[in-house]
């Protein structure tokens, strides 16, 4: 047996399928983006190079920066607000034990299961300023209840809201999945040592916890980045473009301006800077594992 | 050494499989349509088997346009019996994406298209079409002028399927009832918005959230401000990226005024089709902008009946200081279709073309089905049983002095089109200066 896996032909017909996969499927289709994204293809017929022409256009681009600073606020939101909460829910739902435990982790996980289309349709009815349930809720307790929430200004928060609230149940199963994996002789020890709740939370379970936050932060920066289906759907990045998110843009441009070119430039940016952040969180997690380690030896 | 035998014989069965699994992928794509159909006809010998695809953009077959459609299709195929045609219909935002993606390793054998620069001039271009002959069409009663849109160089790419009039519909009763009157004038309708208001209702229910709809509404306006001149003023503007033209400053200002007036409900540009639809024929908004597919609401049992039989229109009013009248209204030929350069029947695809323009196909169960007017001579179809509100719309059409054609999102390459689109609501709004915005769709006709 081990003969044979060190046969260099075995090998080779082990892994000629993911790599096959991996040249078609992924990189051969990169390759192609960005020579696409140095053309004025429109999709059909024939094309020109036009060198840097297209990411010249895309660095003055308002629309682009508009949808890059949308992304950047998303993954605030996600690492600030959806995320802290997740992991809060978690620890709780944690302590909560029993049938109650399994009823709220399923109930939070639901906006989860739920098709994209139907949640974007679900709160375009909700914030509909005429018949929807945000100002009917308002008009209830007294108020004129006829705010216009995807106003221009505001738009961009009424989206984010739904992507933290879609998003949530996620992040709180990956956390609770973590915290599930404490040693549970750790609270022991605790409890025996006389801590309270709140020092064991901080203490024992956010410690313990930190690759599970590196891998959930890092996820939720991505798909900040990445958000495209349920933007689309709700509002398709308007009114004008203040909801506008890359991907968004980029289809766009790519589909429906017939700019095929000028959309395959905005998904080399994009990709270059999907890489960047990555490769930035994993700097700032790994420095933060060296320092614990140096202390840890200390 | 069995067992290895035995592990690189799995091993290519693995690698097999998997291309296997790898190449599965086209069978199933061109096996997909013969799955659809019965295969008893598959047996037959005759090599005269024609399998004609149709790609539409209309996916409801069961009510209006696509009714029509497929009813059509449903009576060539009884007559050929030799021919199978299979139908496959998405809607019109993903049937574009899905046109391009076709159009890359050639279309179905007929296409829905449109007949204006925004869509037809990148798929002539690409040479994707097939040329049909101008003159086969002599007899089948084609209104003047409505072949323009389809063609390129003077030669014949496509077909027009109908007459779209933009029009404001109205609840008549709801009017009647509140002592309100159909204005006259553009200054009359901004009042009238006040009036409805504060009765307690939405004056114009408005889809600005997919930007075409308050593109017509431009257009309109600017048709009533230039009049004859709309088309030369727009044509000019795309071709130069100039939009600084006094008369389309002054529609986009209109526009701007019309939205703080309060015309169109509250969050009018987050709105889709159907919500603003909703808002017409639940009784919530008096008024509702769009074009004149949407008669079928008065034949749609799904909508009260207080309600269905008292949908009216009127057009765009005339606007003071403009050169068009009443009776120059917005109207153009838009959806139609064509025939793939490459389908490997084009003679039959031709055929079945030509069969559905024959003029007691498409224009007579078009009219038949209250879906509008079609782009050819209809005046023998009258049944005698239209409803008010599709009367209302012909006589619109026979009384009309002239009519705009293509609305100006339409007039320009798509890059132009997705950005006036996105762009308009922002100058409504007021999120945007009108100086900015028509710099910013200039720059989108570059």
């Amino acid at each position: 047996m081990k003969k044979l896996y060190s046969n260099k032909w075995v090998i080779l017909s082990l892994v000629l399928p993911g790599l096959f996969l991996f040249v078609f499927a992924i990189l051969a289709p990169i390759c192609l983006s960005v020579y696409y994204g140095f053309t004025n293809y429109s999709g059909m017929g024939s094309y020109q190079f036009v060198g840097w022409e297209n990411y010249k256009n895309l660095f003055h681009d308002a629309a682009f920066g508009t949808s890059l600073r949308n992304s950047l606020l998303l993954a605030i939101g996600f690492i600030f607000i959806q995320h802290p909460l997740a992991m809060i829910v978690a620890a709780v739902l944690d302590k909560l034990g029993g049938k109650g435990e399994n009823f709220f982790r399923c109930v939070y996980f639901i906006p989860n299961v739920i098709s994209v289309a139907v949640i974007a349709y679900l709160w375009k009815f909700i914030y509909n300023p005429d018949f929807g349930l945000l100002n009917n809720i308002i008009k209830a307790f007294g108020g004129k209840g006829d705010i216009n929430w995807f106003n221009y200004d505001t738009a961009i928060w009424a989206v984010l809201i739904v992507l933290i609230w879609h998003g949530f149940g996620w992040g709180m199963l990956i956390y609770y999945t973590g915290i599930k994996n404490i040693d549970p002789v750790l609270y022991e020890a605790a409890a025996i040592d006389g801590a309270t709740q709140i020092q064991i939370f901080f203490k024992i379970t956010l410690p313990q916890m930190k690759p599970v936050i590196q891998v959930n932060v890092t996820m939720a920066v991505i798909s900040a980045l990445k958000q495209m289906e349920t933007v689309y759907l709700l509002t398709n990045g308007g009114p004008g473009n203040s909801t506008q998110f890359a991907a968004n843009y980029l289809y766009q441009q790519a589909f429906k301006a017939y700019k095929y070119g000028y959309g395959n430039a905005i998904g080399v940016v994009f990709i270059i800077i999907c890489l960047l952040v990555t490769v930035i969180l994993n700097k700032i997690f790994e420095e933060r594992e060296a320092k614990i380690k140096v202390k840890e030896v200390a | 050494m069995r067992k290895k035998i035995v592990s690189v014989l799995l091993t290519t069965a693995m690698v097999t499989a998997m291309l296997a699994g790898c190449g599965g992928k086209d069978t199933t794509a061109s096996s997909d349509g013969s799955e659809k159909s019965p295969s008893a006809e598959a047996g037959s010998s005759s090599g005269d088997e024609i399998t004609l695809k149709v790609f539409s953009n209309l996916p409801d077959r069961k009510n209006g346009q696509g009714l029509v459609e497929q009813k059509i299709i449903d009576e060539y195929m009884e007559e050929n019996p030799n021919v199978k045609i299979e139908v496959e219909a998405l809607d019109e935002e993903a049937y574009k994406t899905k046109f391009k993606a076709y159009s890359m390793e050639g279309l179905p054998d007929v296409v829905s298209i449109w007949g204006q620069p925004a869509f037809l001039d990148e798929v002539l271009d690409a040479g994707v079409l097939a040329e049909l002959n101008e003159s086969d069409y002599d007899d089948y009663g084609f209104v003047s002028g409505s072949l323009e849109g389809f063609k390129k160089d003077g030669k014949l790419y496509g077909l027009p399927r109908n007459t779209d009039v933009a029009g404001f519909y109205y609840n008549q009763k709801m009017f009647e009832d509140n002592g309100w009157e159909v204005p006259k004038t553009y200054d009359e309708l901004l009042e009238l918005a006040g009036t409805i208001k504060d009765a307690g209702y939405i004056p114009l229910a408005m889809d600005g959230g997919d930007g075409w709809p308050m593109a017509v509404y431009l257009s309109d306006l600017l048709y009533k401000v230039a009049g004859s001149d709309y088309s030369s003023i727009v044509s000019n503007a795309v071709a130069t990226g100039d939009f600084t033209d006094s008369s389309i400053v002054k529609a986009t200002e209109l526009l701007k005024e019309t939205a703080d007036a309060g015309l169109f409900q509250n969050g009018y540009d987050s709105q889709d089709y159907a919500t603003a639809q909703n808002l017409f024929i639940n009784g919530q908004a008096a008024m509702y902008y769009m074009g004149s597919w949407d008669a079928s609401m008065a034949l749609n049992e799904d909508i009260d009946e207080d309600i269905r039989t008292n949908i009216r229109v009127f057009t765009m009013p005339v606007v003071d200081g403009g050169k068009g009248t009443a009776t120059d209204i917005a109207a153009w030929n838009g959806g139609g279709y064509g025939v793939s350069a490459s389908s490997e029947h084009k003679d039959e695809a031709i055929k079945f073309l030509n069969y559905m323009y024959q003029p007691d196909k498409l224009s007579k169960y078009g009219w038949e089905n209250g879906v509008g007017m079609s782009a050819q001579d209809q005046s023998a179809y009258m049944t005698g049983d239209e409803t008010e509100l599709q009367m209302q719309f012909v006589d619109a059409v026979n009384n009309a002095t002239s009519v705009s054609g293509t609305p100006i999102n339409d007039c320009g390459p798509s890059a132009f089109k997705t950005g006036i689109e996105s762009e308009i609501q922002s100058v409504s709004n007021g999120s945007m200066s009108v100086d900015d915005f028509l710099s910013s769709i200039g720059k989108a006709c570059q």
